[in-house]
């Protein structure tokens, strides 16, 4: 870690830019105790410097709320209708979805749906401005109409008023629309960049100037790609060719994930040639017209391929020497600092101004959350509000630093007064000029607090301004409204008259200070996510600093060299049998894994008499001891990490997100179903039998379980039904599946490493015929838990029963024909995006998998091309590979078994897509992601495990018959619904017998203990693998 | 060969949705109401299923997870379940007894068997609705066991008659059928036990990202929230 302070040192930015690029990496995960210690000396303030910048703040605060238009009417409307009522959150989600909505059914379902449950009419009268009046007794009046139509007594006045609500739809559906057209007025400058400095003329006649930003959600398709590009064309035309000649020249934003399909670090060769090129014709055709550019900042995981692709464009001939191409920095990134160092150094050596906005980042929540999903070790962001506003400063100390401005064009984007002050007094301080920087701001919020600010100065001050339609506002509003709806935000205390200026004026390195811990206890590290376990972890592979090293270990066992050599281990020993089998890499045939010997008849039976012997013993030792090998084979599968993902790719053919999500899922349920056997198989349960007698019951073990897994999940499936069967009281017999045995073999390894002893578990390779057999016809099995078909495990569920002993527990978890419900208030790219990862991931090999989507017919139009697209965008090839997102479907039974489907759905259906193989495909077993539009379920008669998507069109009144059809398919694993409707998603949830019910997201991916994962009907026996009720069916409960 | 499926199981499979929808506590409000008819020790174990499943199946479990989405667990009921006992003995009918109560307050529609379930019948029937509870004769009970759409067999028998209806149910194409059976007709001591219920009823997570569509609210709370 380099020491913070350093940077105000005029020579540190002359290091070589390779050696300050380094820098940057490592702070992604950084601890945030450590890194704040750094930091905050650089945004400290003297004494005397503290009292200056609390006054001066001060009187800015004071100076605003004494104008009487302090208030705009967005801010009102956020002080009204803040994110911790629930009226806000409803008013939201009607914003961001209803002008979409191209169906009056489904809109009128779904303003019903939003306004009938809130109370409108708490806040009427509330709030001064005429605009929050206005619109909150529309909706009180529209919602107090929709909720009379819930009363269906008949009474003579419940039926006027049903009658009322009949006639009044139509109006109702009308005011909402234009309800919410009123807010985007507010909200988005303009339809069009003519209307745009069109309305933008006033503020620009007050001093004011803009940078335009062309609103759009990211592109899935190069289709939308191109259009985004044309409007960002024809954007920089317009504002090239635009008369107005006072004050400082409007820029464009511009955000790269709209202009490529694939933005992302996987694709960084796309990103470095295709959207290099894009933008590079977009800055020729601005450096022209004098129009500057800015890219947006986006997500965390973007940030490295974003300043790779700057540096390329900026080192570009159409970039040199023009000093208006720059970029956007968010403070609340804990590689922030760095990345301006960096860029100061990018700038000095080629001798260009870069422009850099420096903001503090609106994409808080979504950071956190998806660290959280992966196990990342840290954040990329502070956890606390403060932490951030700390950075701004310390990084705003830098950039107004002399070494630094005389190469940046630092741009303070902030609706904070204390901001706006503290960095006026530490410019004035460090004798920057006003023409050396600027402030920005957004479009409808802080006009009081700048129009303060101009008034006393002829600094420049940008309108950063959202351009768009009305209905492309959504994920714009969204994120403003959280930025800025929470009671915590400046803007919303700002305007709030009764909260003191006092407080508003603390400076962030005092309150950060007064703190017991820099890091915001509230929210655990990934890794603490759950209270009673460890969380797994995961590397991220988008990041330099994480995924190198990473990789370079797992690079140790990708070679030919390593090969694994395997046997059936039976109480401990390797059994070489002589029926020796190579695997083969699922991606290249000619490539092999490593070599195996197969159980035979004698080492199944040794194997089941061991573990005989061995259950009494093992049954008997304490839960916590069994539980103890759990948490250990966990550390032990985190300590292999990189040889079990080589595995995963090398014998199982998967990519590398889909092997660290192995890995994880294999890790989870060791330490899940270690604390639940803690928790319940410890002690004994006391209860009062029905005749009111206290009596006490254990959860003990029940003999030899067998324990038959599939190859899809090779070491979580495999290693959570052993772990389950083991950590009960059980003795395991185990048969992986013949095309993964090797990760088993490897797996078994370590739980007798852990602890396990060698008589207890029993690893046993082989086939259906000589292992699968005997372990399921010999009667000392007492038990068995099966993943796989469903035709499988009724043949095992009857060559169980044929014994001549008592039925035993089956625990089989099968197929399924797993359907996603899209209905019309859904975001079509959400949507596809989900879909499309539903149904190809893993190249569509999980149990979870989509196969059947239904879209409603009056968006099927827009949603089906744009699947098309997204799919045209997917990358079949080799696994191991970042690049890669399909990779090779597991043998060649299975491709010839898709590929026949995909042929009789040529005929049966309509083709709507199908993904490139490479030409390399040859060599192993690929199958290309193939989408076919279909008239029904009813023609689909099995599953097909693989990456083949069906698409039905459905009427928005055929609902209950279409969840009647999915219901009577027999199977009931998963169900995906996309609706932003809640009354739709109740219903569907409650009318649908399906095991794992997905709202708004995708359809895979359950995490143990958080989703516990399981079918019912042709879809499994349950109970549900990785949740609470799963380990009671490997036991026996006795009283004692 | 067109297999007839037999009526009650297509009465069973209309009512279920219905029943199984109105939750636990929906079903306990109306089978607490036929415990009268029931004599002593019945009774009690009537009583001790419906409680046994209130406290442990009916409420939705919110289970842990990444902050801004919501992960619920919940049970419902299989289907039609065929409630027999082959087995005489002071307890074999509080047995049985204990077998509908678990069955029908796990959510499923039940079908008994011959004079002993159409007392146990008669006496639910009045207070919840109309195929719920159905009886059929001991001439039926094969048909009904070789059925399709049967979820499961809650029996109380001995060890060779146990073993004999696995097979059976075994030999079946579908789903796979569950066979809960209780040999110990003395002690009960399968049916008496708090996880019992566990055996008659499905699970179902709903994860719900709703609140997580571009940003979500707890979080930004949380990330303000005072020490």
């Amino acid at each position: 870690m380099f020491k913070a302070i350093e940077v105000l040192q005029p020579n540190f930015i002359q290091r070589p830019l390779n050696e300050l690029w380094q820098l940057i990496s490592p702070l992604y995960k950084m601890d945030e105790e450590k890194w704040l210690k750094e930091l905050l000396p650089l945004a400290k303030p003297s004494d005397a410097e503290l009292i200056e910048h609390t006054e001066a703040a001060s009187k800015l605060i004071t100076a605003v709320r004494k104008d009487d238009d302090s208030m705009s009417m967005i801010d009102a409307l956020l002080l009204e209708y803040s994110l911790d009522t629930k009226e806000g959150i409803l008013l939201m989600c009607l914003a961001e979805a209803l002008m979409r909505v191209p169906d009056k059914e489904t809109a009128d379902a779904f303003i019903k749906d939003r306004l009938s449950v809130a109370d409108w009419a708490s806040h009427a009268k509330n709030s001064d401005s005429f605009f929050v009046n206005a619109s909150t007794w529309g909706l009180l009046l529209t919602g107090k109409i929709v909720t009379m139509d819930e009363k269906k007594d008949g009474t003579p006045a419940n039926l006027v008023n049903r009658m009322v609500n009949r006639v009044s739809e139509p109006v109702i559906r009308k005011a909402m629309n234009q309800a919410m057209k009123i807010m985007g007025h507010q909200f988005v400058l303009g339809r069009s960049i003519k209307e745009a400095l069109s309305r933008g003329k006033d503020y620009r006649e007050k001093g004011y100037t803009y940078s335009f930003d062309m609103l759009g959600e990211a592109a899935l398709t190069a289709q939308d790609a191109d259009k985004y590009l044309r409007s960002y064309e024809q954007a920089v035309e317009s504002v090239g060719n635009d008369s107005f000649k006072k004050g400082h020249r409007p820029t464009i934003s511009i955000k790269l994930s709209a202009l490529h399909p694939r933005y992302e670090v996987g694709c960084e060769e796309r990103v470095m040639t295709e959207l290099f090129a894009s933008v590079k014709g977009l800055i020729a055709k601005a450096r022209a017209l004098n129009v500057g550019i800015t890219i947006d900042a986006e997500e965390a995981d973007r940030l490295e391929l974003s300043l790779h692709l700057f540096e390329k464009l900026y080192h570009d001939d159409v970039t040199r020497g023009w000093g208006s191409f720059g970029l956007v920095v968010q403070a609340y990134s804990k590689r922030a600092l760095p990345v301006l160092v960096w860029l100061t150094a990018l700038a000095k050596e080629q001798g260009d101004r870069i422009p850099v906005r420096l903001v503090k980042g609106a994409y808080w929540d979504s950071e956190i959350k998806l660290c959280q999903q992966r196990g990342v070790e840290g954040y990329p962001v502070y956890t606390r509000k403060e932490s951030t506003d700390v950075s701004y400063l310390a990084c705003a100390h830098f950039l107004l630093s002399e070494h630094a401005r005389a190469n940046i064009f630092p741009q303070f984007a902030s609706h904070n007064a204390h901001t706006i002050a503290t960095i006026n007094c530490i410019a004035t301080k460090l004798g920057a000029t006003t023409q050396e920087f600027e402030f920005q701001r957004l479009h409808g919020m802080g006009d009081a607090l700048y129009n303060c600010l101009i008034k006393n100065s002829d600094i420049c001050v940008r309108i950063y301004a959202p351009v768009g339609s009305h209905k492309d506002l959504l994920p714009y509003l969204v994120r403003r409204l959280l930025e800025n709806g929470a009671n915590s935000s400046f803007v919303h205390r700002l305007i709030d008259a009764s909260y003191p200026v006092s407080e508003l004026v603390d400076h962030p390195v005092t309150t950060l200070e007064k703190r017991k811990s820099l890091a915001n206890p509230h929210i655990n590290l990934p890794s603490g996510l759950f209270e009673d376990r460890k969380n797994s972890f995961g590397p991220n592979i988008e990041i330099e600093s994480d995924w190198t090293p990473f990789k370079a270990q797992i690079d140790t066992f990708m070679g030919q060299d390593v090969q694994w050599r395997a046997f059936p281990i039976v109480g401990g020993e390797k059994v070489a049998t002589g029926h020796t089998y190579s695997i083969n890499s699922p991606y290249d045939h000619s490539q092999t894994a490593g070599q195996i010997d197969w159980a035979d008849a004698g080492t199944v039976t040794k194997a089941i008499d061991l573990a005989e012997a061995a259950f009494p013993a093992w049954s008997a030792r304490p839960a916590s001891e069994r539980a103890d090998c759990l948490d250990k084979m966990a550390d032990l599968m985190e300590e292999n990490y990189p040889e079990l993902m080589a595995l995963c790719h090398r014998e199982a053919g998967k990519t590398i997100q889909d092997s660290i999500d192995e890995v994880r899922e294999a890790v989870d349920f060791c330490r899940y179903y270690a604390q639940q056997a803690r928790s319940h198989f410890a002690n004994p349960t006391h209860y009062k039998d029905f005749l009111g007698q206290d009596k006490q019951a254990k959860l003990n073990g029940r003999g030899v379980f067998t324990c038959i897994s599939p190859w899809n999940f090779p070491l979580a499936i495999f290693t959570g039904q052993v772990v389950a069967a083991l950590v009960v009281g059980n003795t395991v017999v185990a048969k992986p599946a013949e095309q993964t045995s090797l990760i088993a073999f490897r797996a078994v390894e370590m739980l007798h490493q852990a602890g396990v002893p060698a008589d207890v578990l029993h690893l046993l390779p082989g086939d259906g015929a000589t292992v699968g057999a005997p372990l399921t016809s010999d009667k000392r099995i007492a038990g068995l838990a099966f993943t796989g078909s469903t035709g499988t495990a009724q043949l095992i569920n009857r060559t169980l029963g044929a014994r001549d002993v008592a039925p035993v527990p089956i625990i089989a978890e099968t197929g399924g024909q797993n359907a996603m419900l899209v209905d019309s208030t859904s975001l079509p790219e959400q949507v596809v995006r989900d879909a499309v990862r539903s149904a190809f991931a893993s190249a569509g090999q999980r149990c979870s998998a989509l196969r059947v989507l239904f879209v409603q017919e009056d968006i099927a139009d827009r949603v089906i091309p744009m699947i098309k697209g997204a799919m045209a965008e997917q990358s079949v090839g080799l696994p191991y590979l970042h690049s890669t997102d399909v990779g090779p479907v597991i043998d060649k039974k299975a491709q010839k078994m898709l590929l026949d489907h995909i042929e009789h759905m040529k005929v049966e259906g309509k083709l709507i897509g199908q993904t490139a193989l490479p030409d390399f495909a040859e060599n192993g077993t690929f199958v290309a992601p193939t989408a076919f539009e279909i008239a029904s379920i009813d023609q689909l008669t099995d599953e097909k495990f693989g990456p083949i998507m069906h698409v039905v069109r459905y009427k928005a009144r055929d609902l209950d018959k279409i969840i009647d059809t999915i219901n009577n398919s027999g199977f009931g694993l998963t169900l995906g619904v996309h609706s932003r409707n809640e009354t739709t998603c109740a219903r569907i949830a409650s009318r649908a017998r399906v095991g794992n019910l997905y709202i708004n997201r995708d359809q895979v991916g359950a995490v143990v203990g958080v989703q516990p994962f399981g079918g019912q009907g042709l879809s499994g026996t349950g109970p549900k693998a990785g949740g609470p009720h799963y380990l009671q069916r490997f036991a026996i409960e006795q009283d004692l | 060969m067109t297999i007839v499926q037999p009526i009650q199981i297509q009465v069973a499979q209309k009512v279920f949705e219905a029943w199984d929808k109105i939750g636990v506590h929906g079903r306990a409000d109306k089978l607490l109401q036929s415990l009268n008819a029931f004599q002593s020790d019945e009774k009690k174990m009537a009583v001790w299923q419906i409680e046994n499943a209130k406290a442990s199946i009916a409420e939705k479990r919110v289970m842990p997870g990444p902050t801004g989405e919501r992960n619920e667990l919940s049970t419902q009921g299989r289907g039609p379940f065929l409630c027999i006992s082959a087995l005489e003995g002071r307890h074999a009918k509080i047995g049985l007894v204990g077998q509908v109560f678990a069955a029908l307050i796990a959510g499923n529609p039940v079908i008994t068997v011959g004079p002993i379930g159409q007392e146990i019948m008669d006496m639910i029937s009045p207070f919840v609705p109309e195929g719920v509870v159905q009886n059929i004769a001991e001439s039926a009970q094969d048909s009904l066991v070789d059925a399709d759409h049967l979820a499961g067999v809650a029996t109380l028998c001995d060890a060779a008659q146990a073993q004999q209806l696995s097979q059976r149910l075994a030999a079946k194409s579908g789903l796979i059928c569950q066979l809960i059976e209780e040999t110990d007709a003395e002690k009960l001591s399968v049916i008496a036990k708090p996880h019992y219920i566990l055996r008659f009823v499905t699970e179902r997570t709903v994860s719900n990202n709703t609140t997580a569509i571009g940003g979500n609210a707890t979080l930004l709370e949380l990330g303000s929230k005072s020490d």
